[in-house]
């Protein structure tokens, strides 16, 4: 079995307001590998994180084990900080410089010395293909550049650790592809990353191993292929029509076929494409969409809602 | 820092922290630079040239000396309290810099402790630009004065405090008006700076002892002019320290939980 870069056992978080944003989490994560935490806002992804490098001091209980590679980040936060890079969810850059100047700032809370910085910032900028950027100004940067400029900053002190809270919110797909292919470039070097998102897409692409997250606990957790293979059937034929929902109410169609039904559409899921192909033909043509099923439609699956219906 | 260290020293932490807001600060250096030197001449001008002839002077000091040696400090006291109460304030809500800054190996008193550094700096800058202006018009010599720049440091680092600790309970950016009106202003009046204490009536002369920008004036005056030492000026300066060390405790205190929930 691999090291271990962070065990955790049954953490908690409750908020002085009493919100308990953490409820009993437990998970470990290899070196090298990535692992995902997905979940509606508010489920407790980015609080579970923070926790992981002393931004949110986490409940004192006597049950709770903290290890993130070697150190417990209640006691120790400084050398875990040094051993990781964090892209938090706001890009919080200095606006007032440009964007070398960005890096050469963080660069000093690394207590880098300055000529090895600038040799770090080039390649850095290099990496995340910002170099024609070096002298931009922050704000005259796209969202997609800004995110990767916050990336770029994460790695300075080249971390065992990379933490990415929701790295590709907002962004097109084409910089969402690219980061992607980033952090798998990363993974290869042997960093461990953290990640967390709402976007199924994502966890799918890069994590190894993911902990589907509700309201504080976790849900399901795995690898996303085999949760997929095991707690969903593989395709699912979606009708946006009212005689899909219809028929979805008056009862199973065959033991082959699964139906679930939503405010406008009827979802019916099959082992079988085949027999999902013959269904569609049923309902009036382009009312129908058939595709294999997702880590969503395993998450709507287990919590009994939709992924984003909590904002 | 040694490769064999698990993470930056203290120091070189601080100084991270400092170097930050220094870059950002300096960036802008024309717009920023020009306050500090054009206030206090707007205003020895328009007292100088306008009101200090109808004053008559004191026993020690014409009247604009009085006036030029106070505004040393009371620029330092503006510029150290501004950049920790709405600087921070920004810093913490708006721009989420504290977030970024958290998420490398700083603690929470790294950031705060570095801000007021920073901040004793910008005052010594402060007092350093007005010292130049009123050593350019005669008022005082510059060699001589050039301690006030550190008393400036002092007086800055002690309104950073404040400021900090204040910022620790706000809530709202408008908040920040009840400081400034309500403890900032009086003290810009009553505090020794445009008129000597002797002069108020003897209970506010007590509580003139009791507000903080009355001791750094008191050694920012005796600095500018280069005479008048005397050993109660200790007093003063053990004032200065001791206050800005127990707010500092505090701010950071409160400031942790709000960083660090």
């Amino acid at each position: 079995m691999a090291n271990q870069a962070i065990q955790v056992e049954r953490i908690y978080k409750t908020y002085a307001d009493g919100t308990a944003a953490v409820n009993d989490v437990s998970f470990s994560v290899p070196e090298g590998s990535c692992f995902g935490f997905l979940g509606p806002n508010g489920a407790g992804k980015t609080t579970l994180m923070k926790m992981l490098f002393g931004m949110v001091r986490r409940d004192g209980r006597a049950e709770t084990r903290v290890d993130v590679m070697g150190f417990d980040p209640a006691f120790q936060e400084l050398p875990i900080k040094h051993l990781c890079g964090v892209v938090p969810q706001d890009d919080n850059l200095d606006s007032e410089v440009n964007v070398g100047a960005n890096l050469f700032i963080y660069s000093k809370f690394y207590g880098l010395p300055a000529k090895e910085a600038r040799a770090r910032i080039a390649e850095l900028l290099d990496f995340m293909e910002l170099k024609e950027k070096a002298k931009a100004k922050v704000n005259d940067l796209s969202g997609g550049m800004k995110r990767r400029l916050v990336i770029a900053r994460a790695l300075m002190n080249r971390p065992r650790l990379l933490i990415l809270d929701e790295p590709t919110t907002g962004l097109d797909p084409q910089v969402r592809q690219l980061i992607w292919d980033k952090v798998r470039a990363l993974k290869r070097e042997g960093v461990t990353v953290l990640l967390t998102t709402h976007y199924m897409e994502e966890a799918y692409q890069i994590a190894d191993s993911i902990i589907i997250m509700d309201k504080g606990s976790r849900v399901l957790e795995g690898e996303p292929h085999e949760l997929l293979a095991e707690g969903i059937e593989p395709w699912v034929l979606e009708v946006l029509d009212k005689e899909g929902i219809t028929s979805c109410q008056d009862g199973p169609l065959s033991e082959r076929i699964r139906c679930e039904v939503g405010e406008s559409r009827a979802q019916f899921f099959s082992d079988h494409p085949e027999s999902l192909r013959d269904l569609a033909a049923a309902f009036p043509s382009g009312r129908t969409h058939l595709r294999p099923t997702n880590l969503e439609d395993l998450f709507l699956r287990s919590t009994g809602r939709k992924l984003n219906d909590q904002q | 820092m040694t490769s064999s260290s698990l993470y930056p020293s203290l120091a070189s932490r601080l100084g991270s922290v400092w170097y930050r807001h220094f870059r950002t600060y300096t960036k802008d250096i024309v717009s920023n630079g020009f306050p500090p030197f054009m206030e206090p001449l707007i205003f020895l001008a328009g007292m100088g040239l306008g009101m200090a002839r109808y004053i008559p002077n004191l026993v020690e000091m014409s009247y604009l000396q009085f006036l030029a040696t106070g505004l040393l400090m009371t620029s330092s006291m503006f510029t150290a309290a501004f950049e920790c109460t709405f600087g921070t304030f920004i810093r913490l809500e708006f721009d989420k810099t504290y977030d970024g800054m958290l998420a490398a190996p700083l603690t929470v008193s790294d950031v705060v402790l570095g801000e007021a550094l920073w901040a004793g700096t910008k005052g010594a800058f402060f007092s350093l630009a007005v010292l130049i202006i009123i050593s350019a018009f005669g008022i005082v010599g510059f060699l001589p004065a050039l301690l006030t720049p550190i008393i400036g440091f002092l007086n800055g680092f002690l309104f950073a405090a404040i400021g900090l600790l204040v910022t620790s309970f706000v809530k709202n950016i408008n908040h920040f008006n009840f400081f400034f009106t309500g403890l900032l202003s009086p003290m810009f009046m009553f505090c020794g700076t445009i008129f000597p204490i002797a002069n108020l009536p003897a209970p506010l002369r007590v509580v003139a002892e009791f507000l903080p920008l009355t001791h750094p004036v008191r050694l920012g005056r005796v600095a500018a002019l280069a005479r008048g030492w005397k050993p109660s000026l200790l007093l003063d300066l053990a004032y200065v320290l001791a206050v800005a060390a127990v707010v500092m405790y505090f701010a950071v205190r409160r400031l942790s939980k709000r960083m660090v929930k």
